[in-house]
């Protein structure tokens, strides 16, 4: 029953970071998309850009979805891979621990970046 | 009596590889798979980048840019964005296959018979002619934007 609700979570989590990433990806790339059409904008790796948008909550919002919705799906795939590999249970149950502390370390790294930025 | 065993057919990673009678669906399994590896692999790359060198201040920002500026890093960022839309589309396709949606309606077992890859073919296809579209977007978005 726990592995049906977590197929459905990958299901979920999978479609969310599709969505997420797309713009995340549409904003990286938007000066010579727009640029392509004659607008110009800021380019968004230049620092005071990237501190604006980490000043917006609603940024700081998007970023920290996706970093948690794409760990989860990232590492609960990563563990399916795992699975059909034919690990012996005790095995399995120290790589899901390991994959476990694996994410809240990269989730606490990735969360503390723009909260800090928040904050300046 | 005899003894029975159970067929030994688990090849492990040897075993995705070989598509065997599979064929299409089985390719985009693996590339699926291969893809959702090497995202992950980027995710953790790009969270280093972007938090540690980030928090540091414009200096380092500006020397990290700098330093990732070059035609191989854009390469790869390339490929990652290519194998975003792969991962991303065909994820959409297995998520519509796996709620029962575009499967046609059930038809009689009748020779010859119809597999059910087959009987998904045009989903499958429909999807793959979408992420070829992106990648020639993106493709020619990069090219805009220069190589480095």
């Amino acid at each position: 029953m726990k592995n049906t609700y977590l197929q459905l979570a990958q299901m979920v989590s999978g479609a969310l970071v599709a969505v997420l990433l797309g713009i995340h990806i549409a904003v990286q790339q938007s000066s010579v998309i727009l640029g392509f059409f004659g607008v110009r904008v800021a380019d968004p790796l230049a620092f005071s850009s990237m501190i604006e948008r980490a000043r917006q909550g609603t940024w700081v919002g998007i970023y920290i979805s996706l970093l948690s919705l794409g760990l989860f799906h990232g590492l609960n795939g990563l563990r399916n891979i795992l699975l059909e590999l034919n690990f012996s249970a005790a095995t399995m149950r120290v790589l899901t621990a390991l994959i476990i502390v694996f994410g809240i370390i990269f989730l606490a790294l990735g969360t503390y970046a723009p909260l800090v930025l928040l904050g300046r | 009596m005899a003894d029975i065993r159970p067929r030994q057919n688990n090849l492990g990673i040897a075993g995705w590889i070989w598509a065997g009678n599979y064929k299409l669906e089985r390719y985009l399994y693996i590339l699926h798979r291969v893809t959702g590896l090497g995202l992950i692999l980027f995710g953790i790359f790009h969270l280093t980048a972007t938090t540690v060198f980030r928090v540091q201040g414009e200096a380092v920002w500006k020397d990290t840019m700098a330093f990732l500026d070059n035609p191989l890093f854009r390469a790869g960022e390339f490929l990652v964005v290519v194998a975003f839309a792969f991962h991303a589309l065909n994820g959409l396709r297995l998520i519509i296959q796996e709620l029962g949606f575009a499967l046609g309606k059930p038809i009689p077992p009748i020779y010859p018979f119809k597999d059910a890859p087959r009987r998904k073919r045009l989903l499958t296809l429909i999807i793959m002619a979408a992420v070829m579209v992106l990648v020639i977007f993106f493709f020619i978005d990069f090219s805009a934007g220069g190589w480095g």
